[in-house]
């Protein structure tokens, strides 16, 4: 049976958070935020679909740098990643469906099987895909391209679920929040710890979009009509709150522990 | 042991309740059953599974007014606000019916085109926008 990992001293060198229910939270929540700040920029500041893809691209970059020279974790650096990571691998699904007219139905086996690849190229090379031993550059680097590549991948899922099956917000939450369950279920019956982890990951980006339609959405469309400005001020509250509180954890415990060395 | 994990159980449960106290505060409406809303329209033809689709329209056909006194200007300020209102309700339309939603939205497109082209021409916005008003007439069953 698995249990939340423990905790060692070799910690100190890892580069990204350990996977809590916090954890899970505050992604989800920034699927929904990522997304919902990339339309109100290409859409409502009117800046347009192009302008909005390159400067979230450019942004990511930015805080990819930032989080890679990082000397060990941080919660903020590594969470703005997250948050840009989610925005660009949307807007690389979107792209692909409205801008080149690629079926979703051939777009996300494609995905699937990239992913695939960036795993196969990462197990060849480190002999290890553990999310707990991200302690150098490259394992880092593998981390992030497959999370680009499951916030892209999930994008696909849950537009194509939308599509294809007709799965509408209310029962794409309870669908996909269902099949998040599973992975936990299955992960604490003793499942693959790596493997359920990233599956988990996919699921978590449809299950956020729906989580934030349902809240958005007029309440003629079954939403829950809090509209997007109320919706996301709630998340990024939440957000800023558990990463804040996480930041504020660690530099105490750093600062204690480098005043007892 | 310093940990490094999220371990402020005070701030997740905050967290928790905050996000639960703004789902129960907004469901109650939710739980009133919300059917795809009738057309209006005599059913001579089939309307779409899109449902009432007249807030569209109706600034569709703002722009298309706009557009026939040749204030092109005009017509892209009032376009805007049908992006906005499509937008904003795709999660909620779509579902119901994607083939349909997307014909709508390729008509929207052509018109957003048509009006926010570098040098607008009024012939081009009006065969745009026409055959708009005519897709949304189409979903209704009413052409």
């Amino acid at each position: 049976m698995n249990r939340l990992p423990a905790i060692s001293s070799d910690d100190w060198l890892v580069k990204v958070p350990q996977i809590t229910l916090a954890f899970w939270i505050v992604k989800i929540l920034c699927t929904t935020v990522g997304e919902t700040g990339a339309d109100y920029l290409a859409v409502d500041a009117g800046l347009g679909q192009g302008f909005t893809g390159a400067l979230m691209g450019a942004l990511l970059l930015l805080a990819l740098v930032v989080q890679l020279r990082s000397s060990r974790y941080t919660p903020w650096k590594y969470w703005l990643t997250v948050v840009l990571v989610s925005v660009v691998g949307t807007q690389i699904t979107d792209l692909m469906t409205d801008g080149l007219g690629i079926s979703l139905y051939a777009s996300t086996p494609a995905f699937a099987v990239l992913l695939a690849l960036i795993f196969a190229v990462w197990w060849r090379v480190e002999r290890t895909l553990s999310i707990h031993d991200i302690k150098t550059r490259r394992r880092e680097l593998f981390y992030w391209a497959a999370i680009l590549c499951t916030f892209a991948m999930g994008t696909a899922a849950g537009d194509l679920a939308t599509e294809a099956l007709h799965l509408g917000f209310t029962r794409g939450a309870i669908a996909f929040g269902g099949l998040i369950a599973l992975t936990w279920l299955a992960f604490r019956l003793g499942g693959h710890a790596v493997l359920t982890f990233w599956i988990a990951y996919i699921l978590t980006r449809p299950f956020g979009a729906a989580l934030g339609d349902l809240l958005t959405q007029a309440k003629t469309y079954g939403g829950l009509g809090m509209g997007v400005m109320w919706t996301s001020a709630l998340f990024l509250t939440v957000i800023v709150l558990l990463v804040g509180m996480e930041q504020y954890t660690l530099s105490n415990e750093r600062r204690l522990a480098a005043g007892t060395h | 042991m310093p940990s490094l994990n999220f371990r402020c159980f005070p701030a997740t449960a905050l967290a928790a309740l905050t996000l639960a106290a703004a789902l129960v505060g907004c469901s109650k409406p939710a739980d009133a059953p919300v059917a795809a809303a009738p057309s209006g329209a005599p059913a001579a033809r089939v309307a779409s599974a899109l449902g009432n689709l007249s807030v569209f329209r109706a600034i569709a056909a703002d722009v298309s007014a706009l557009v026939d006194k040749n204030d092109l200007a005009g017509a892209k300020t009032r376009i805007k606000d049908l992006e906005l209102a499509w937008d904003s309700a795709e999660a909620g339309l779509k579902p119901r019916a994607a083939d349909d939603w997307h014909v709508v939205d390729k008509a929207i497109d052509r018109a957003l085109k048509a009006v926010r082209a570098d040098a607008p021409t009024q012939t081009d916005c009006k065969a745009a926008l026409d055959d708009l008003l005519k897709t949304f007439d189409r979903m209704q069953g009413k052409a």
